[in-house]
């Protein structure tokens, strides 16, 4: 019996609730430029915030055309050509706009100083200068779908992007292609402060598991984005020049593109996705009151999936022309990469086991998060698997896995994370009751999107398909309701959230009672994170013992204060440390 | 749209081909394992929420920080499972790409917006696509893709323009069309009746409607059709010679025949300026800088859009560069077939027989409409 033994840590009493300081990060300046000019990572994440709410609300709206004319077989309400451009809007702006940069750019520069207690990121105009280069960035992009959209689906495939389309490409390309660095810098940027900026005892057997994700999807975006930037400049080169590259009339081989543009985008599914993986791993041990179960493993799997993920990107092109030998080793390298995301899973659940659970909305998403997830990693062995994929492949089989993935799993764990840490974002709390509703509604409405899809695929319903054989109808208006709830669920967190800025409740320090250097400075932090030198002394979810990461008790968990007083009686319920020996399992 | 509302969707999908019933044992093998391994995740997710919320009076958790042991288990186990499902997958695959050897050969050509097919024998059709972008003459031929019941076919594609893919969802068959390389897959059907055809490939603005249809007829109805007797294809049907014949037709008005000339024609005072064509096809072929390359169908495509990118050993490039914009891909196919075709003594030379070469003077001045000619 092989027994794993943490840190012991040093226990003091819990802290007094800090008095809420009068001027914080937000209120201290004032004024356009105190936010055009800032180089404070919490504010470049509000900036960040915003901005990726706005495409996410353009992309969503490209995402219910698209759902509304597929009521019916011959398009319901747009043009052929009209639903092209809105499918490519949609996943240019899901992907380049929203996914990219929702939890590395909000929650990594919100987060990562403030998680191992540091001032700010190692480079803060660099980081500021990121998100101005991601706006210049989307700037052409918007330039692109505006000035006549781009009607090439987000792979950009050419010959068709290069030489074939009349459609304002170029700019779109060159919006991608400038967002990439934005992207490269949040990288570097992250990594370097992982490395150098760790306050003491913040030893990298400590760190929170959503700054290993993060540290793991900077080495992603750092090693994979100029990858991408290079293969849209050659494509730009080809279209703007006629220089052959891609296009085999004039000398080019268009698979190579497809090479290169999976070499970035498969690993880019990592950066959506690993994040993600980070806030649950957070959000599950406060809401459960447990050590995360196998803290190595769900931090190495991170890592993992970011070393293994780099050698898969070729399982894209199973019949894309690719050699057969190249397809056996490639099958074989996804049923790896498969494997640390199915460890993540059984951790997770195993960290419930004996838990003390509460089921406010941060961990109803990330309950959300761990069913839809699940549903679509398994669904990505039957692509992974060559013999299904011949059939699978382009299919709505395909679009329903990477919805689930990167909406069932990216986007409720972001919208778990904006759930979790709002109230440290704005010292506001928001409605229980409608954040949980919302939850719901989101988890029902994409069931009812998605699945569907699966079944459409199976029969063999092709992607991009604005004209399909009757058939199929019955699955599409099944899926366009679904997409209907889902649209709703949406809207409600953007109006609760937005009320409880003004109306919402104070919230403490540490309104969860969790464990992170992040929830021992005051809700809304001051500019500079902490007063002190903030000394971590154990590792981070030491929920069962009752201490935070500098040793500190904690304040009683949430929902303690609904109990019955009458049956709020004995020692467990005392907030602070309780010795408690490390129990075996398994 | 396509014909025919076919009703509810069954809960297994149709199934037409040797690769269909390939395809349907593993996929509901990985159904199974995957849907007991997302039960078993959702039971265990269901059961800690409810044995242990959070209940009043007990809020204490234990210190518990993982097992190696169970690390193991659950890294192993899906490993293995995975491992299963990749070989089976190599195994579904490697049949799907790798056609019979004997399996006779059918060309279809993808463009923006419709599938062209050639059969060996001459037929020419058009599978489908959009109607709206077609000429008259290829709107005529819209018809289906004929195929015999239970036997194989082996189905040679290229693009003309940008990468499409011919998926046949009734086959479980796929495979992307490229520009400028031949890729083959095979089929054989093991049920009479239409299929849908379908361009899985985005390709602009009528994607969706490239479509087509495949049609399985007995294989004693293909033979016929193959004959040319029959109009198994629901099209006009002129059969005006087989691909090799058009091709040698090509072969003698692109005037290949004044530099590629027979081996029966040397000593006659004529002088060979390229390598003889005959017998070529299937061998080894040197080239300069030391290496050796398979005639195949690929080669000889590339020798003819891009004379310049292999030159055989001893002989120097003297072959002009322009015939890619000359030949369309029906006329590559039906050259390439002639040179298939050729034999050792085979090979007419130009003669008072040969079809005039492009451009020539002709009787009567309406004939001379030849598309792509030199003018």
């Amino acid at each position: 019996m092989s027994i794993v033994i943490g840190d012991t840590p040093r226990t003091a009493p819990p802290p007094p609730e800090p008095e809420t300081p009068r001027r914080n990060y937000l209120n201290e300046t004032s004024g356009f430029w105190s936010w055009a000019l800032t180089v404070d990572h919490k504010r470049i994440g509000i900036l960040y915030l915003v901005s990726i709410t706005a495409f996410f609300l353009v992309g969503g709206i490209a995402a219910g055309l698209v759902r509304a004319n597929l009521l019916t077989p011959n398009g319901a309400i747009l043009t052929e050509d009209q639903y092209n451009k809105a499918f490519t809007a949609h996943g240019v702006v899901m992907l380049f706009l929203f996914l990219i940069p929702s939890i590395p750019a909000v929650f990594g520069n919100f987060l990562v100083p403030l998680m191992i207690g540091a001032k700010d990121l190692a480079f803060p105009r660099l980081n500021l200068a990121s998100w101005y280069v991601f706006m210049i960035g989307a700037a052409f992009m918007v330039w692109g779908l505006l000035s006549g959209g781009i009607d090439t689906g987000w792979t950009l495939y050419p010959p068709y992007s290069s030489r074939y389309s009349h459609a304002s490409v170029a700019p779109g390309v060159f919006g991608v292609f400038i967002t990439g660095f934005s992207s490269i810098m949040t990288g570097l940027n992250i990594m370097v402060t992982v490395h150098k900026m760790r306050a003491p005892g913040m030893t990298w057997g400590r760190l929170p598991l959503f700054i290993w994700a993060m540290y793991a999807t900077s080495f992603i975006q750092l090693l994979g984005t100029p990858v991408v930037a290079i293969t849209l400049l050659l494509l730009l080169v080809e279209r703007l020049a006629g220089v052959g590259i891609f296009d085999p009339s004039i000398g080019g081989d268009p698979v190579l593109y497809q090479h290169l543009f999976w070499f970035y985008s498969h690993p880019a599914v990592y950066i959506m996705i690993v994040p993600g993986m980070g806030v649950v791993s957070e959000v599950l041990t406060c809401f459960s009151r447990k050590n995360i179960f196998g803290y190595k493993a769900v931090a190495w799997s991170s890592v993992g999936i970011a070393v293994v993920g780099f050698l898969v990107w070729a399982h894209h092109m199973f019949v894309a022309g690719i050699s057969y030998y190249s397809a056996l080793l490639f099958s074989f390298l996804t049923m790896l990469v498969a494997v640390p995301s199915a460890i993540k899973v059984f951790n997770w659940v195993a960290t419930l086991y004996r838990g003390s659970i509460t089921f406010q909305a941060p961990m109803m998403f990330t309950l959300a998060f761990l069913v839809l997830f699940t549903v679509g990693g398994v669904t990505g062995m039957f692509l992974a698997t060559m013999g299904t994929d011949i059939h699978l492949h382009d299919t709505y089989f395909v679009v329903a896995h990477f919805h689930f993935v990167m909406v069932g799993g990216m986007v409720l764990a972001y919208l778990a994370g904006i759930h979790f840490w709002w109230p440290k974002m704005t010292g506001r709390m928001y409605s229980d009751f409608w954040s949980k509703t919302s939850a719901t509604v989101i988890f029902v409405g994409f069931f009812f999107t998605f699945v569907p899809q699966f079944v459409l695929g199976y029969h063999g319903m092709p992607r991009r398909y604005p004209n399909y054989p009757e058939e199929f109808q019955v699955y599409n208006v099944l899926s366009t309701a679904g997409a209907s709830i889902l649209g709703v669920g949406y809207l409600m967190p953007a109006v609760y959230l937005t009320l409880s800025l003004f109306f919402g409740p104070k919230a403490s320090a540490n309104p969860w009672s969790a464990t992170g250097l992040e929830w021992q400075v005051p809700s809304p932090p001051t500019v500079f994170n902490f007063e002190y030198l903030p000394i971590t002394v154990c590792g981070p979810y030491e929920y069962a013992i009752g201490v935070d990461q500098m040793g500190r008790g904690l304040p009683e968990p949430p929902g303690a204060g609904d109990d019955n007083p009458a049956t709020r009686v004995g020692a467990t319920l005392l907030p602070g440390p309780q010795p408690k020996e490390t129990e075996v399992v398994g | 749209m396509l014909d025919g509302n076919r009703g509810p969707l069954p809960a297994i999908a149709e199934r037409a081909s040797v690769m269909a019933d390939l395809f349907e044992p593993l996929f509901w093998y990985i159904t199974a394992w995957t849907t007991a391994g997302f039960l078993l995740v959702c039971a265990l997710l269901t059961w800690c929420c409810i044995a242990y919320r959070r209940k009043p009076g007990r809020i204490s958790t234990p210190r518990i920080l993982g097992s190696h042991r169970l690390e193991l288990f659950w890294t192993v186990t899906p490993l293995l499972v995975f491992l299963t499902f990749y070989a089976w997958g190599v195994y579904v695959y490697d049949k799907a790409v790798h056609p019979p050897a004997d399996a006779p050969e059918v060309y279809v050509i993808g463009k923006q917006w419709m599938w062209k097919a050639q059969y060996p024998n001459g037929q020419r059709v058009i599978i489908g696509g959009n109607p709206k972008n077609m000429t008259e003459e290829d709107r005529q031929n819209i018809g289906a893709l004929v195929l015999p019941l239970n036997r194989p076919v082996k189905v040679t594609f290229i693009s003309e323009d940008v990468i499409h893919d011919f998926g046949v969802p009734a086959f479980r068959q796929k495979i992307d069309v490229i520009p400028g390389r031949y890729v083959s897959t095979w089929y054989q059907p093991t049920k009479l009746g239409e299929f849908h055809v379908f361009c899985d490939q985005y390709c602009g603005a009528w994607h969706s409607l490239m479509v087509g249809k495949i049609k399985v007829v007995p294989a004693a109805e293909f033979d016929a059709f193959l004959e040319g007797k029959g109009g198994a294809q629901g099209s006009p049907n002129p059969v005006d010679g087989s691909l090799a014949h058009k091709g040698l037709q090509h072969f003698q008005r692109l005037e290949c025949n004044t530099c590629h000339i027979p081996n029966a024609a040397i000593g006659t005072g004529r002088h060979a300026r390229a390598p003889n064509l005959e017998g070529l096809y299937g061998r080894d072929v040197p080239i300069k800088g030391g290496i050796t390359i398979r005639a195949d169908d690929q080669y000889l495509r590339d020798a003819i859009v891009n004379p310049g990118k292999h030159i055989v050993e001893g002989w120097e490039r003297a072959m002009p560069g322009n015939y890619g914009t000359q030949v369309s891909e029906e006329d590559l196919n039906a050259l390439i077939a002639y040179i298939k075709w050729l034999r050792p003594g085979t090979q007419l030379g130009p003669n008072n027989n040969s079809v005039a070469p492009y451009g020539a003077p002709r009787q009567t001045p309406e004939t001379n409409k030849s598309p792509g000619g030199k003018q």
